[in-house]
């Protein structure tokens, strides 16, 4: 439902029954792809969000701890500074993505000790390089006069504006895949997070498990960061909010948190293109306004149980 | 309870096992449990308790020696094979995620593919947690937690449980619950238990205990021949031994320069 008004409301409102040409033409190679975009970086975010809070044992981790963002900001920035638009609309996907790709793997050499990943390591290489790359990004931001600035600046802040048909199918293959694999594997993340010992007493190979789930985690999120910027809110909260709606079980929690990060992030843009119109708010910042005040409502009015 | 098997379920044979670039922790090391035991495995902290049961549990690879689970050896088993037969449970059990009583407890079934005939509720029944199957593992009890662990190793369906120090950190009521719980199950469920221990007043209770010292075996047997003045001293390092009163209980009493305390436990 969110999806099919989500369609027909924006900078131009249209009524579903008597669409001109024009606005057919609107809806179908600019809002339908916009929406969809939406919902796959929403679905991405909640989901992996709450792999990594498992994952990593963290309540206070989300994607974006990683560092993958930070390495796609910098990219896709050093791409749009540098005015080379190689690939034209793609340059800046593309660009976040490469960057996003290089990060996680960097994070996953870092995060590598004695034949696995280990959950400390890989949270404070992601942080680290984290503000590696913020200070990098700031760095080239400070010292630019480029017109590109603000472009770079809202993409930062979660900009779906470059959403295009020809975005989809590659943003739906990584997203999807990632996914599939974390839904497959959910009773795995399950039993990781009672411990590696507990774990791998009911059967689970410890490291093979955590390193196909950080495989997953690496290509939702880069992939939406390269569809969209970075979008806060979603991957932390979403999944606390759905564990406080529909308990801790991963394999109701994962899928969960993705229907729910999808339809929120397409409420949200929806909401930011509109209110102030034409002017569009960055998706990141409308998420953040309306998702945390309704967090720490649930945080006040629900018994918060493990958080 | 009657048992036809009389080999041992677990046997570590000639097992030594060092931590990477330390020296040898434990040097030919050999134990074994039989069908229907309950072994206490007691020594100091650091003598090497939790690191031999990391090696029963194929946790840890030993350096040196085999170890057979049911005649095989260990390291051949598949994983969820190896999960249906053998369960560990570490000492703490730190769950920071609200998963309810119910849901951790049917995580026991994730080595089956087709599920096994007992239930979560059955389970939950025997351990005594019948009515908490809603409740979150954060406000259980400490021995509840404890009981809830215990009934998803049931619904594994392991017939030797591992167990690092299930009694730690519990109040004596918790304790003897517990242990009361574990040979009720060897009882009904035919289960063989190993575990580790550092409270030498638990260890009376047993009708096996195994002494340990830096990942040496001082002694093997009933409480009364292992824990010797001698071993005693040796393992932990103070002056204590365990006498009997006049109706045959046992008691340990702590001897030092300065006073003589006695403090008795009921056997």
């Amino acid at each position: 439902m969110i999806f099919i008004v989500s369609l027909f409301i924006g900078p131009r409102a249209m009524s579903p029954f008597a669409l001109s040409d024009m606005e057919k033409e609107i809806i179908l190679s600019i809002r339908l792809p916009r929406v969809l975009i939406a919902i796959l970086i929403g679905m991405a975010l909640g989901a992996s969000g709450a792999l990594l809070q498992g994952l990593l044992k963290n309540p206070l981790a989300d994607p974006y701890i990683l560092g993958i963002s930070s390495g796609a900001s910098l990219s896709a920035a050093l791409g749009i500074m540098s005015g080379i638009y190689l690939f034209g609309k793609f340059t800046i996907p593309l660009m976040a993505f490469i960057g996003a790709i290089f990060v996680s793997t960097v994070v996953g050499i870092l995060g590598w000790r004695r034949g696995g990943l280990w959950p400390e390591r890989l949270l404070l290489a992601g942080i680290g390089l984290s503000f590696l790359f913020n200070a990098a990004l700031m760095f080239i931001m400070s010292v630019s006069t480029d017109e590109g600035l603000r472009r770079a600046v809202l993409w930062i802040f979660g900009d779906l504006s470059i959403a295009d048909w020809s975005l989809i199918p590659y943003g739906l293959a990584f997203i999807i895949a990632g996914l599939i694999i974390s839904i497959l594997r959910a009773k795995a993340l399950n039993a990781l997070i009672l411990g590696d010992e507990i774990a791998y007493s009911l059967g689970f190979s410890v490291y093979k498990e955590r390193f196909v789930l950080f495989i997953s985690i690496a290509l939702m999120t880069s992939a939406s960061v390269s569809l969209g910027g970075i979008i806060g809110f979603i991957g932390l909260l979403i999944p606390h909010i759905v564990r406080l709606l529909v308990g801790a079980d991963s394999r109701i929690l994962i899928p969960a948190s993705a229907l729910c990060g999808g339809g929120f992030l397409c409420i949200a843009d929806l909401i930011g293109k509109s209110i102030m119109a034409p002017m569009e708010i960055p998706s990141g910042i409308v998420t953040a306004i309306i998702g945390s005040p309704y967090f720490l409502y649930l945080l006040r009015r629900r018994d918060v149980l493990g958080i | 309870m009657s048992s036809v098997y009389r080999d041992p379920i677990l046997e570590l044979k000639d097992v030594g096992f060092r931590y990477s670039r330390g020296k040898d922790f434990i040097n030919n090391l050999n134990l074994s449990v039989r069908d229907g035991e309950i072994i206490g495995l007691l020594g100091a902290n650091g003598s090497g308790k939790s690191t031999i049961l990391k090696l029963a549990g194929g946790i840890l690879n030993p350096t040196d020696g085999l170890i057979t689970l049911w005649g095989n050896p260990l390291h051949l088993y598949k994983n969820k094979d190896r999960a249906k037969l053998l369960c560990y449970l570490p000492q703490i059990l730190d769950i920071n995620v609200p998963f309810r009583v119910r849901e951790l407890v049917g995580m026991g079934l994730y080595p089956y593919d087709v599920a096994p005939e007992i239930e979560v509720d059955e389970s939950l029944e025997m351990v005594g947690l019948k009515g908490k199957e809603e409740s979150y593992i954060k406000n259980l009890s400490g021995g509840e937690v404890r009981r809830t662990f215990i009934a998803m190793t049931l619904l594994q369906g392991a017939g030797l449980l591992l167990l690092d120090e299930p009694l730690a950190n519990l109040d004596i009521k918790y304790q003897i619950e517990i242990l009361g719980l574990l040979r009720d199950l060897r009882e009904k469920k035919d289960i063989s238990i190993i575990m580790a221990l550092h409270d030498i007043n638990m260890a009376l209770q047993f009708e096996k205990v195994i002494l340990i010292k830096d990942g040496k075996i001082l002694g093997s047997g009933g409480p009364e021949t292992v824990l010797t003045k001698e071993h005693l001293k040796e393992a932990f390092d103070v002056e204590i031994e365990i006498n009997r009163n006049y109706a045959g209980e046992s008691y340990i009493s702590y001897i030092n320069n300065y006073s003589q305390k006695n403090i008795r436990v009921i056997r």
